[in-house]
């Protein structure tokens, strides 16, 4: 895996945003992702459609790559983190998080996670949220606009056409940035991309497997 | 029958005799000469002369791949059994089935039942599904020249397979109009049967072409502009017939070409109906019953009335723009003048100049019955693992019992045991050969080893999903007041905001708001836009293309005979002054210096896919030689490369560029081949259930379960590249994008051309219409990286949003 930052500014603080779908907030050395959608893939086979296994270790392999990178004691989930009820996908998340005896979880409650506080906490997150607030930072599952105060959230999974000379288009998942909102893009790579919902007077990180440039 | 006063053709009578000596076989007539009854009345005949062979319960099978046909011809057969006296029923069983009549058809199964081959695939996954197909004694294919070429002739060769495996003796016979493969054809639909025999009508139908010609000629074409002023002379035509069908080419055009015609002569208000697969069925249904009524003077349509019931009424057919092939155009002809030995009257409406060449190439091949062949699909093992599926929800099946009976279709005589063997593990355990997912319950092998299917969501869902048509998100159109309009593609409607006027079954429409699967309108009136659906433009076929390029070389002589080229004598005297008229054995190349850059143009004639494949090609192998890049462009007579720096060329490069050498490998290195085949996984993906189809309207909506097939393709893609239904992806698009048969016979054929090389000051009558109609596009072989380092230091730019 190749980690590629781009440093930003918003509130006073600075924010590393990465090409690996995920912020790093250095000041309060914490992690935040957004749409894990754990058990994704298990919830489609279980259904009969055949995914393969392979999708989920690959989104957790990460997460465990960036934690350690970051040297992490937070980390923040802004939503959607279990796609659709309990199964093993989901169950491999707490040997993941084990790993972090120093880490605390905190879930912003998504409109995917209809899993109970007991059963999150027996996967090693601790805290449950409809809504966090943490110094000029509010963290949503749904964007929305604060007065005064920067609303960091996902949902969406924002993604960006970028026009390549000889009229050709290309679509990537980006973050969008604007003066009072960041939208972050969803973590695992088992999920589509909207490419409507484009705010006006916004900047879009958009990133690829080895690198993250603003459009 | 013969009281009637009806004489039986001789091709009936031959059908007739042959069924009774137990023979299969396929019946080869046009329409509108009693086909159907060929094999229908054989069965009743069959019947009355030895009524012991037969037992209670469904008897005859007809599979007709149209729905609207259905209804109709079933009450035909019914007329024709209650006159002989029989105590037969007759019965339609598909999509517009309601549900109390489907349960009342599986407690006791008419006599003959009409079905499509989706209905078909829902019996075979019916638990009960031994008892309905008891006494079966014969199974008919309508239309099958319609089928064969699709994955719905691939679905009847897998229903016949399941027959042939239950042991049954039933006679099977294909009905069909006539194509270019006829013996193919009856091999594909009878590859067991020993005694089978192709019937063939010696009569012939009649069509009789006429050109609309503008009243002066447009020395420079430009595509889809003529069409608007030729209008006056098509009421004109309108008027003087019964009752008319225009045919266009796509639902956007219908919906102009309605609009045109109520302009030019508002008095067609009320008499003139607008018909395309987006309109309400009702309306659709409405439209047909008048139209067979003669209570309508017109009906702008599209392919959606191609085929169907007879209209009696319908004596003029009228063609907007070419029909690209040579089997469509009949067909389209014939719905006009339709019993047998009345002529079939079809008006040809270039939508530009240059297309009245293709006018005169149709006539020479309708003369010459010249008509396309319909190639079979194969190794299209997305159906494949759909039908096994299939096969387990009604009743289970094991696996050894039927790989001899799949093996034997055409489809799959090709395949192997290891790829038997994938999809049975694809269905079972859902992964590659010999590992599977734990989770993955879509079908259970018990311990007798009958495979099954046990969880009811699964059957729920695959029931839902069967079929091989994918359509694009489609959503209802509505009025906020009430009342359903049509149906429009969802990226159509992504694209416009709310007030937007748009226009949809002739009426201008206003947004009003969407909610879940439905756009809201409201009346409006005033300029609104036509939603271009996807899926418009067809290619030449390459039997009209060998005759446009006869057509082309005859037209060099300014004392040319044929109507439509010695009309078009102005264009061509300026093609020949500026440029060069090719000869059936020349190849034009032309090279046109503009203020923009550089231009050279060239004319295979071969269609717009294949000239997307040879665009690519020989922009690939010129910058072989120097670095150079280029934009290109292309119609269905030959295509462009555009550069702003100079593309120079010497003859000898010329030859080489041409050449047939490193023919595949090249176009593999020109082309991304990964893109095209991710855009082909689009159906195969739905077809084998990986992909959740969304259908609106269901009371069900399995969010949870939604996602893309482009998403699928790259998680395959990454972590199961031996999935056989992403190789058969990559098959596809060699088979049908790259038409890889058709491009080295067109390079086989360039090479022993004479090159024309010519250089040009200004665009010519041929080139313009590429220069001007042309969707532009580059196809790049890079990879991502490289691709945004070269953008590294351009300014990035975020896509315009159309």
């Amino acid at each position: 895996m190749k980690i590629e930052e781009h440093k930003i500014f918003v509130k006073e603080e600075a924010l590393i945003l990465t090409n690996q779908r995920a912020i790093f907030w250095e000041r309060k050395k914490a992690l935040i992702i957004s749409d894990v959608h754990l058990g994704k893939a298990a919830h489609f086979r279980k259904n009969g459609i055949a995914i393969p296994t392979q999708i989920a270790l690959q989104d957790l392999l990460r997460l465990e790559q960036l934690l350690t990178l970051y040297n992490a004691e937070k980390l923040i989930i802004v939503g959607d983190l279990i796609h659709a009820g309990s199964n093993n996908e989901v169950e491999l998340l707490s040997q993941t998080l084990l790993k972090f005896p120093q880490l605390t979880t905190h879930l912003i409650k998504g409109n995917h996670d209809r899993i109970s506080l007991q059963q999150l906490q027996n996967m090693g997150v601790q805290h449950l949220y409809q809504q966090l607030e943490i110094d000029n930072f509010i963290f949503s599952h749904h964007p929305k606009i604060e007065e005064k105060k920067l609303v960091i959230s996902g949902h969406i999974h924002p993604g960006i056409n970028v026009s390549f000379p000889a009229k050709k288009t290309m679509r990537f998942p980006c973050y969008v940035v604007t003066k009072n909102e960041i939208i972050l893009p969803a973590f695992s790579s088992f999920t589509g991309l909207d490419t409507n919902k484009i705010l006006d007077n916004a900047s879009y990180y958009a990133f690829y497997e080895k690198g993250i440039f603003k459009v | 029958m013969k009281t009637k006063g009806n004489t039986p053709f001789s091709f009936q009578d031959k059908t007739w005799e042959s069924y009774s000596k137990g023979y299969s076989g396929m019946v080869i007539a046009p329409t509108g000469f009693g086909k159907t009854f060929s094999v229908f009345l054989a069965v009743l005949i069959d019947f009355m002369n030895t009524p012991k062979a037969y037992e209670s319960g469904l008897k005859l099978l007809w599979v007709t791949p149209l729905r609207s046909l259905a209804k109709d011809l079933a009450k035909a057969m019914q007329q024709a059994i209650d006159e002989l006296g029989l105590d037969w029923t007759v019965e339609v069983r598909n999509g517009d089935t309601d549900a109390k009549q489907k349960a009342k058809q599986s407690k006791s199964m008419p006599d003959v039942l009409l079905v499509t081959p989706e209905s078909l695939h829902l019996l075979i996954a019916q638990k009960g599904r031994d008892k309905t197909f008891d006494s079966i004694k014969c199974i008919a294919v309508d239309e099958w020249h319609e089928l064969l070429g699709s994955k719905r002739g691939v679905m009847i060769e897998l229903a016949l397979a399941f027959f042939h495996q239950q042991k049954k003796k039933i006679n099977i016979w294909g009905i069909t109009a006539t194509i270019g493969n006829l013996n193919e054809a009856m091999d594909v639909l009878l590859p067991l049967h020993p005694k089978k025999i192709k019937v063939v009508a010696k009569e012939k139908k009649l069509i009789e072409v006429l050109s609309v010609f503008p009243d002066e000629v447009e020395v420079l074409p430009w595509a889809g502009h003529l069409g608007g002023k030729l209008v006056q002379q098509v009421v004109p035509i309108i008027l003087q017939s019964k009752s008319t069908i225009v045919f266009t080419n796509t639902r956007g055009q219908s919906e102009a070409w309605y609009q045109l015609l109520l302009e030019a002569y508002p008095d067609f208000a009320g008499q003139l109906a607008l018909h395309h697969s987006s309109i309400d069925m009702h309306i659709r249904q409405w439209i047909e019953d008048n139209l067979s009524n003669g209570n309508l003077k017109a009906v702008v349509s599209t392919s959606s009335l191609d085929l169907g019931v007879d209209f009696k009424p319908v004596d003029t057919v009228i063609q907007i723009g070419s029909s690209k092939g040579v089997a469509r155009f009949m067909q389209r002809a014939g719905r006009s003048g339709h019993s047998p030995f009345e002529v079939s009257k079809i008006h040809f409406v270039p939508t530009h100049s240059l297309e009245l060449i293709e006018a005169a190439a149709l006539k020479e091949a309708v003369k010459t019955n010249t008509i396309e062949p319909r190639e079979p699909m194969v190794q299209t093992f997305d159906i494949l693992v759909q039908f096994l599926v299939t096969l387990a929800l009604g009743g289970g099946f094991k696996a050894d019992d039927f790989f001899p009976f799949i093996k034997n279709t055409a489809a799959f005589s090709e395949m192997t045991m290891e790829e038997w063997q994938w999809c049975i593990s694809f269905i079972t355990v859902g992964g590659s050969l010999g590992k599977g997912y734990e989770e993955y319950h879509k079908v259970t092998k018990l311990d007798s080893g009958l495979l099954v299917v046990e969880k009811r969501k699964i059957a729920m869902l695959h029931r839902m999903n069967l079929g091989v048509i994918v359509s694009d998100a489609m959503m209802k159109v509505k009025f906020v007041s009430g009342g359903f309009i049509g149906m429009v593609e969802e990226y159509f409607i992504s694209k416009l905001k709310k007030g937007d006027k748009f226009i949809l079954a002739g009426r201008v429409l206003q947004l009003v708001r969407l909610k879940e699967m439905t756009v809201y309108v409201s009346a409006s009136s005033g300029k609104a836009i036509t939603p271009s659906w996807l899926g418009g433009r067809l290619p030449l076929s390459s039997n009209l293309s060998q005759f446009l390029r006869q057509k082309l070389a005859l037209a060099k002589d300014p004392n040319v005979k044929e109507k439509e080229l010695s009309f078009l004598q102005p264009l061509f005297a300026r093609q020949r002054e500026d440029s060069h008229i090719p000869a059936e054995d020349e190849f034009l190349v032309e090279r046109i210096k503009t203020k923009e850059g550089c231009h050279l143009f060239m004319y295979p004639f071969e269609g717009r896919l294949v000239h997307e494949v040879m665009s690519s090609l020989i922009a690939y192998r010129i910058s072989k030689l120097y670095p150079i890049s280029f934009s290109m462009a292309m119609n269905d007579y030959g295509f462009e490369l555009f550069s702003d720096s100079e593309i120079v060329l010497s003859n000898e490069q010329l030859h080489k560029i041409l050449s047939r050498e490193n023919l595949m490998e090249d176009v593999l290195s020109s082309i991304n081949a990964a893109e095209m085949a991710k855009r082909k996984f689009r159906d195969i993906a739905v077809i084998s259930g990986l992909v959740i189809q969304n259908i609106p309207g269901a009371q069900k909506n399995n969010k949870s379960l939604q996602s893309s097939s482009g998403l699928i393709f790259k998680v395959l893609e990454e972590f199961d590249s031996q999935n056989l239904l992403l190789k058969q992806a990559y098959m596809e698009v060699f088979n049908q994008q790259l038409e890889e048969h058709r491009l080295i016979t067109a390079f086989e054929r360039i090479q022993k051309s004479k090159i024309i090389f010519k250089e040009a000051t200004n665009f010519t009558p041929l080139s313009f219409p590429i220069k001007v109609d042309s969707l532009r596009q580059s196809l790049s072989s890079e990879d991502l990286a490289k691709r945004i380092e070269k953008l590294q230091g351009v300014n990035v730019k975020q896509a315009k949003r159309k």
